[in-house]
């Protein structure tokens, strides 16, 4: 099961630990932007998103139909950002604004309802069939070669624009009007309301931030991915992890927990490959249980 | 339940054509009762989840056998109605499935459209119950190999593993005789890719013992993310790769290997590359990828197998290996029922089944069979080829001949100890 | 000895209704109601049980489903062991049985004692990663769980006390009975002191650690409890399918379990058997007219979690207590039920 010569040998090969860092990182990269959506939904609207996998679906669906209109890769990056954020925000009028005051227990049931519908509307819409993209031409080039370790130049656009989003929606909410509002309004509403703001159309904007986020990240994968029906559980489970492994709506947690996770597959998978899915799990469970709010989570109160 | 449309209509059609010259024959009670009562075939498939376009596909298949026969007046008048349902790709669930065709469905025998899973968990109903049964999809040898499995009232229209491994071997091991002897495998890390990769190597190295494994990385199934597996298989640094992922899967793995420029450093052989599907799924298909035929409009190059692809493709579906496995599985049931004038009894039909040959645009020589000796199909058209960028996607075609086939699969058997 | 009395109830309504399903078994001709009441079983089980955390402890768990196959799991390795069934004969078939119980109920410990530790949103995490690493186990373990194939191959099931469980009504028998003995326990915890300590915990947790009450140990005991009778569910689905699969270890069925839960209703005690049953009704009746089972689910779920707001058989026992209600005159009776009314929303 362990194959700690490998993992030695490649520590000891510059080609091998580029590559493989490189790896991890656009890796943990794609993973950090789903899951700052995550945790920023829960970090200010205390809300578990469990239908987050469901709009970077969207998005990569969007995505998918945008580009076979525009031929346009950028355009439908964005395209699939703002679907994710107009479902995002309907989903959250109709839906989950109603279950805020609820137990966990009931937004469980509604996203779970909503991942659901979102299956099956996919496949009457786009058929259960796989649907690839195709890599845009400007990135169908050779691959960087650095220090004898190969890096595709459209992952690093890929790891990059992930990145500059994240670190984007975080300045948003940390020092703009609009964040700081939704920030106050999370703490207390009925004051915030007072003040002659109305509050339920920032919760359901950054509600649909958060989603957009997610659909991004769909969109800017899509074009290496298949994408089919259900193609958000598995995306949804990982960032679930790093959400808790960083700690529950903590962003630089997210982005030291994504990196984290991306380095145990990358690297995993030469030392480990056969125990790569669990390594993450149990790393949940110490996690949960030595320091339950996460690495860099704040304790909460009940 | 879907029931056939096209059945329906068929066979209003046809009592409306047969009807005013008939009515003294469907006078007469025996008949009447005949006609009246349809005689069901139940079809456990997935048609929803990342699989679906498996049961889709099975699906039309089965339908297009049926419709024909019901069209040619079905056994004496009397019609036959499939009834598909989804199994969501559970195994317990097409157990469940399975038995509830049976006991609710009124259904007398089933055509087996689940992947290899959910096959076994049909496999024990149809044990427990002695239902006659024809699965359709798995291709997992052990199925009918293994004694220990086999029940005399099953059978298997599909491909056989281990004659895929068989093919594949022979093919490759001209690629390791040309100098590519250190070869690597990423395939997805479940029963059938283990086994039909293990199979795979078994034979390359029959055929070539040179070759060397020199790395392998196994991805979980619908992994979306390949970057990992497609480093390591860098570091491995192999002259060739083997891969046995499909469908979507498959379609992901290139094109993100694709960005490594990985099809560039070394040969590759990916035995469900010739799918249709996945064929047309991939923008920019890269030439010289080595490939079992899986279906193919021109393999064999015949008039039957191109009036197939094209009246299949009427449906709005692409072609793929699952829809031709279970059309012929439906000719073999409905040839069998024929045979007994409609009676469904296990042992009665299986008798009918066993050993028999159906003319099919499938066959290497305009036929296929049900072997005697295990219940399963051979005499398919099978063997590997190379892609090229355009349609019809392949060329080259190196069939197997089928005495090859049989030398080295009773071989096998011998070292298995399944003789 | 007055708790004596309820609990003699308890035990005489689960004979009654034991005897009721051995006549039915007797009388009714075909197999597909047996069958699928057999089905029912192993579900009632699995969420009758987590009905015991979620609803009368407040501990939501997401992981479920890994006791619920660990019992199919335990029951099926141990009897397609050939040495064993050979050394235990007849007996094979209720030995399995007891091991998977006690088994499950070990490794609902183990896991209680961590998880037990954390609260809310914290604890259905780490229930959940102890399924998911569950399930990494048996498809790792491919020569022993015959990994994401399952336990293939078959069960074997010898007779005993002259019941066959190849046989439908055998099998529904002896199914019944691993069911009704399990409900049995789940409402003798209920209405015994320790239940009454159980929804103290859920309501308030803090004012009953106050009270002396060591609330760690009590939420591990229900815990393994819960765990030990979901495992039974496994066995009857094990008997039921002659097989096993790491699927039922997936989060798709703790997923499903807890909505069953809430669509049967979360306060009444045989709510979640409703939600078993209208669950699969769903599932079987949107089956025949198409294969977009999961739309139906999801629009049925947004029903009663929106509009509803609550279970089904809770909304039926609102509407009959608002009826009742209102056709008593008698001030003091209604006022009595209003207090009673309170008291249970308060709890809830």
């Amino acid at each position: 099961m362990l194959n700690i010569d490998a993992l030695m040998n490649c520590f000891g090969n510059s080609a091998c630990l580029v590559t493989q860092s490189a790896t991890g990182l656009i890796i943990g990269m794609l993973l950090f932007l789903v899951a700052s959506g995550v945790t920023l939904i829960f970090g200010v609207l205390h809300v578990v998103n469990f239908a987050h996998g469901a709009f970077y679906m969207i998005g990569a669906y969007a995505a998918y139909s945008a580009y076979g209109v525009t031929g346009n890769y950028y355009l439908s990056v964005l395209a699939g950002a703002v679907a994710a954020a107009i479902v995002g925000v309907l989903f959250e009028r109709l839906a989950i604004s109603r279950v805020y005051k609820e137990n966990l227990l009931m937004q469980l049931l509604v996203c779970y309802a909503f991942v659901l519908i979102c299956d099956d509307a996919v496949k009457i819409i786009w058929g259960a069939e796989y649907l690839a993209m195709g890599i845009p031409s400007e990135f169908r080039v050779p691959p960087l070669r650095i220090a004898g370790g190969v890096v595709p130049p459209f992952y690093l656009f890929l790891a990059g624009s992930a990145l500059a989003v994240a670190i984007l929606s975080v300045i948003l909410i940390r020092y703009s009007r609009f964040g700081k509002i939704v920030r106050a309004a999370a703490e207390n509403a009925t004051m915030v309301s007072v003040l002659g703001i109305r509050v339920p159309l920032y919760f359901a904007a950054l509600f649909g931030l958060g989603c957009a986020l997610a659909g991004m990240a769909g969109a800017l994968a899509a074009p290496v991915r298949s994408l089919t029906p259900g193609m958000g559980l598995s995306i949804l489970i990982e960032s679930f992890i790093v959400t808790v492994i960083g700690g529950m709506g903590s962003i630089p947690g997210a982005l030291l927990a994504a990196i984290l996770l991306g380095f145990t597959r990358s690297f995993g998978s030469v030392g480990f490959p056969l125990f790569v899915d669990g390594a993450m799990f149990l790393m949940m469970v110490v996690i949960l249980v030595f320091r339950p709010q996460g690495l860099l989570g704040e304790r909460m109160v009940r | 339940m879907i029931k056939t449309k096209q059945a329906d209509l068929s066979r209003r059609k046809f009592l409306a054509t047969t009807g005013a010259a008939g009515v003294a024959t469907l006078a007469s009670p025996a008949i009447l009762r005949a006609a009246g009562s349809p005689i069901k075939i139940g079809m456990p498939t997935i048609l929803s989840g990342r699989v679906a376009i498996l049961g889709e596909t099975a699906s039309v298949g089965a339908k297009m056998a049926v419709d024909t026969f019901n069209a040619a007046g079905g056994i004496d008048g009397r019609m036959v109605e499939l009834v598909i349902r989804d199994s969501k790709g559970k195994p317990d669930e097409a157990a469940k499935v399975t038995r509830d065709l049976l006991s609710s469905d009124g259904c007398a025998l089933i055509l087996n459209g689940e992947a290899s899973g959910g096959t076994f968990a049909v496999h024990e109903v149809v044990r427990d119950t002695k239902t006659y049964c024809m699965h359709t999809i798995s291709e997992t040898s052990a199925l009918t190999a293994d004694p220990a499995n086999r029940a005399p009232w099953v059978f298997r229209s599909a491909r056989q593993g281990i004659h895929d491994a068989i093919s594949g071997g022979l093919y490759a091991s001209q690629l390791a005789k040309a100098g590519a002897t250190r070869w690597a495998t990423c395939s997805p890390d479940y029963a059938y890719g283990r086994d039909t990769t293990a199979e795979f190597m078994e034979f390359l190295a029959v055929f070539a013992p040179e070759v060397e494994l020199v790395g392998e990385t196994w991805p979980k199934i619908f992994q979306p993310d390949y970057t990992e597996n497609i480093t390591n298989l860098l570091n491995f640094a192999p002259d060739a790769l083997y891969s046995c992922l499909w469908g979507g899967d498959l379609v992901a793995f290139f094109d993100q290997s694709s960005l490594y420029g990985l099809f560039d450093q070394f040969q590759t052989v990916a035995v469900n590359m010739g799918d249709v599907p996945v064929l047309e799924a991939i923008k920019n298909l890269p030439s010289g990828i080595h490939s079992g035929n899986r279906y193919h409009k021109d393999i064999p190059d015949t008039d039957a197998n191109e009036a197939w692809n094209t009246s299949f493709r009427e449906s709005g579906q692409l072609p793929t290996n699952w829809a031709w496995q279970t059309y012929t599985g439906a000719q073999f049931v409905l040839e069998a029922l024929k045979e007994t004038k409609g009676e469904t009894g296990h042992e009665k039909l299986a008798d009918a089944t066993r050993g028999r040959t159906i003319d099919s645009p499938f066959g290497v020589n305009g036929t296929v069979t049900l072997r005697e000796a295990d219940n399963t199909l051979v005499d398919y058209a099978i063997g590997y080829g190379q892609t090229v960028s355009e349609a019809p996607h392949m060329e080259g075609f190196q069939p197997t001949g089928w005495d090859v086939i049989a030398d080295h699969e009773a071989d096998w058997m011998k070292r298995k100890n399944y003789l | 000895m007055n708790l004596a009395h309820p609990f003699v109830r308890a035990a005489g309504l689960a004979l009654v209704c034991f005897v009721l399903l051995i006549v039915l078994a007797l009388v009714y001709p075909g197999t597909w109601l047996l069958d699928t009441l057999t089905g029912l079983f192993a579900s009632g089980l699995l969420v009758m049980s987590l009905h015991l955390l979620v609803g009368y402890t407040g501990l939501v768990s997401f992981g479920h489903a890994a006791y619920f196959a660990s019992g199919g799991y335990i029951f099926g390795m141990f009897l397609q062991t050939p040495d064993i069934v050979a050394a235990f004969g007849a007996w094979s078939v209720p030995v399995a049985t007891l091991l998977a119980l006690l088994g499950t109920g070990l490794f609902a410990l183990v896991v209680g004692l961590i998880c037990a530790r954390l609260s809310e949103i914290y604890f259905a995490f780490l229930t959940l990663a102890f399924q998911m690493l569950l399930v990494s186990v048996i498809q790792g373990l491919v020569q022993y769980t015959g990994g994401d194939q399952g336990l293939m191959g078959g069960i074997p099931r010898p007779e005993f006390l002259g019941l066959d469980m190849v046989q439908v009504k055998d099998r529904f028998v002896f199914s019944a009975f691993l069911f009704l003995a399990g409900v049995l326990v789940i409402r003798l915890v209920t209405l015994s002191s320790l239940g009454a300590t159980l929804r103290m915990v859920r309501d308030n947790e803090v004012r009953t650690a106050f009270l002396g009450v060591n609330t760690y140990r009590v939420k591990v005991l229900a815990f393994t409890i819960a765990g030990a009778v979901a495992g039974l569910g496994g066995v009857i689905l094990a008997i039921l399918t002659s097989a096993a699969y790491p699927e039922w270890a997936g989060w798709a069925v703790s997923g499903e379990a807890i909505f069953t839960i809430m669509l049967g209703g979360l306060h009444s005690f045989y709510g979640p058997l409703v939600g078993v049953v209208v669950m699969r009704f769903i599932n079987d009746v949107t089956l025949i007219y198409t294969t977009h089972t999961d739309l139906a689910k999801g629009v049925a779920i947004l029903f009663v979690v929106l509009v509803l707001r609550r279970g089904i058989l809770d909304w039926i026992i609102d509407l009959r207590a608002a009826r009742r209600g209102r056709k008593e005159d008698d001030n003091v009776s209604r006022a009595l039920s209003k207090a009673g009314k309170e008291a249970e929303d308060a709890a809830s």
